[in-house]
Order: C-alpha cells, then structure tokens, then sequence
C-alpha cells in the first residue's frame, strides 16, 4: 500500500469518529479487508495502546507501524492528528456555536454510532475465524472481565491487560 | 509561564497518562490549573467539553485548546508536539519490542489471554461512550436503541462504517438533539 492511501484511510477514520478508539471500526475495515493487516494484529495492536502512556487513540502508531515500519507509524500519527487540528481552529473561533443542540445531536449519533460499530467490531476481533460461542469459556470470561473492569475505570489498563497474558499462559499453551 | 514549563506540563501528561478517562483529565488539571495555575477551573472544564465533540483523539484537541489559551499559536505547537512526541516514541518503541518477540511461544499463549481482554476493552469503552452520550430520562430509551440498532446492523448485516458514521450524523441531527453531551469520548481517547 503507497504512504498517500495509507495516510487516507487514517484521516478518513479519524475525521469519520468521536474519540481515538471511535477510528477503530473504519480502520479495520480499510486495514484487513484490503489485506494490509489481519485480525491479530489489529487486536495486538489494541492491547499495545492500552499498554502506552498518552492517548489510548495511539494504537494507530502500532496499525502504522505493522503496516509501513516507522514510516507508517509516523503518517499514521500524522493523519490521524488533522482533524483534532483542525477543531482546535473551529473551536477558538466558533465556541459559542459549538455548544447549540444541533450540534449535540450530531456528535449524540456519531458517538452512539461508534458504540454500536465498536461492539461489533471487539465481537470480530475476538473470534475473527470461529463464531463467537466456540470460543473457550476462557477467552470468553476475560472479554467479560475486560468489558467490565474498563467500565468500571479503578484498574490500570495494564494490569488489566496483564492479567489476562498470565492467564494466557496458563490455559492457553 | 515559559514554553518550556509548557511542555513539560503535556510531558508529564503524555508519560504518565495511561489509559484515557477521568485520570488523564485529573492529571491536566494537576499540572496546568493547580499546580501553574494557568487556568481557571472554569476555563479547564470549557476546553474539556469543547474537546469532546472534536472528531478524532480528543486529547490532542485538549492540549492545543490548553495551549492556545497559555501562549496563542506558539502555545498550541510547542503543547502538540510535547503531548505527541513522547508518546509516539514509546508507542513505537513498545511496537518494534513486540515485533522482534511475538514469535516466541510464551507471546503466543500470554497474547491469547491478553487478545480477548483488550478486545473486552474496546467493548467496555464503547459501552462508557453510550452511557456518556445519552440524554435523560424517557429518551435515553431512543438513544440507547439507536446504538443496539447500529451494532445490528453491522455485526449481521455486514453494514459498512462509511454508511453507517453519516446516518448516524443525519439522524443525530435530526433526531437526537437537545441537552449537550455529558461526554463523547474519552479526554485521553
């Protein structure tokens, strides 16, 4: 894939979403159905931005990386920092007009889009080649703890993430 | 106040911030409204909302806002490029480290755990992001149906992103306005 169509399918995801991990559903559209990435990576790429300090939307360093090296790591960061940009223009000119309710409607249906899209798209990535309830029970008990530990926000992200590796070496050898 | 101290301020919160949510948005606070009080609690809480309806990663949005008030233009450079720098450095870093071990039988079993829990995550996140987004009372039946609707569609109707994102902007528009959103995102998303 050329650096230009690479650095158009992270603006388009990040100029299409609420919030970094909003970008998700769109850039594994564009990443694994072309054949750039596949499924794993796409997850392992999740679990590393859960792992990274700053933005959890950083996991598009890793989509980049694993796609181009540096290089894509760098365009993704790059495109995917564009529209953020470019609301700090509109906001500092147009505050006012940004908190009407017309515009909270739009922002209400992109993000309960992206809910949607998000759940659908975790349910893909845990079992891309099996259905869903073939899974081991296992797998199935840390999404659940994953869901939940994430809601409920206490827990280093980290730990979350490391919890589950251990039990992965346990059980899943 | 100097650029420098500046960016040190995104430093700490590029370095120290994991995982997004109230603990990056307490750890802004802590360096730009307590500790150099370059802000008000007033001014802190209207850059936090504006970023949440930015498109994108809100906390790249948070930090120009933050820097635009502290230093103008000069401020919101030197506050992207310490908040991003660092972070993509370590992301990086973090990548490359996994690449050249991922093959190792012990990354294959630990990542078989780890796989279904940051996949749980991104579930968890979103299920955050609706509870955030919602309006009160009778109509968050409507929103939250809305959102059951789109997971529907696009886990067994194989409805694509790129349909599904500007329906859910026309019939955001159209049908679920009013209140402004408490959130929609995290600040560290």
């Amino acid at each position: 894939m050329s650096s230009l169509a690479l650095f158009l399918i992270f603006l388009r995801a990040a100029a299409l979403s609420v919030g970094g991990q909003g970008a998700l559903p769109l850039l594994r559209e564009d990443l694994v159905n072309t054949g750039v990435l596949t499924e794993g990576q796409v997850l392992e790429a999740l679990a590393i931005g859960r792992i990274a300090p700053g933005p959890t939307g950083l996991y598009i360093v890793s989509l980049g990386y694993f796609a181009g090296g540096i290089g894509g790591a760098l365009i993704a960061v790059a495109a995917a920092s564009l529209p953020p940009i470019a609301m700090i223009v509109v906001a500092g000119t147009l505050r006012r007009w940004l908190v009407t309710a017309w515009v909270a409607g739009l922002v209400r249906g992109v993000a309960l889009s992206s809910t949607g899209l998000l759940i659908a798209t975790a349910i893909r990535l845990l079992a891309p080649e099996q259905s869903f309830f073939d899974l081991p029970l296992w797998q199935l008990v840390l999404a659940a703890v994953g869901v939940v530990l994430t809601i409920d926000g206490r827990i280093h992200p980290g730990l979350v993430l490391a919890l589950g590796a251990l039990v992965g070496v346990a059980l899943g050898r | 106040m100097s650029l420098l101290d500046l960016a040190r301020g995104w430093i700490v919160v590029a370095t120290q911030s994991v995982g997004g949510g109230p603990a990056t948005l307490l750890l802004i606070r802590r360096e730009f409204v307590q500790r150099r009080a370059w802000l008000t609690q007033r001014q802190f809480l209207e850059d936090y909302a504006l970023s949440k309806i930015g498109l994108g990663i809100n906390l790249i949005t948070m930090a120009g806002l933050v820097g635009s008030r502290v230093a103008g233009l000069r401020g919101v450079a030197v506050s992207l490029v310490a908040l991003l720098a660092p972070a993509v450095a370590i992301a990086v870093g973090l990548t490359a480290g996994y690449v050249f071990i991922r093959e190792s039988a012990a990354v294959r079993a630990a990542l078989a755990g780890a796989g279904p829990v940051a996949a749980g995550m991104t579930a968890g996140f979103a299920l955050s992001l609706a509870r955030q987004s919602v309006r009160r009372g009778r109509r968050a039946v409507a929103d939250y149906a809305f959102a059951v609707l789109v997971f529907g569609a696009s886990l067994f109707a194989g409805l694509s992103p790129l349909v599904v994102i500007p329906l859910g902007m026309l019939v955001g528009t159209l049908l679920l306005r009013g209140e402004s959103t408490r959130a929609s995102g995290e600040v560290g998303g």
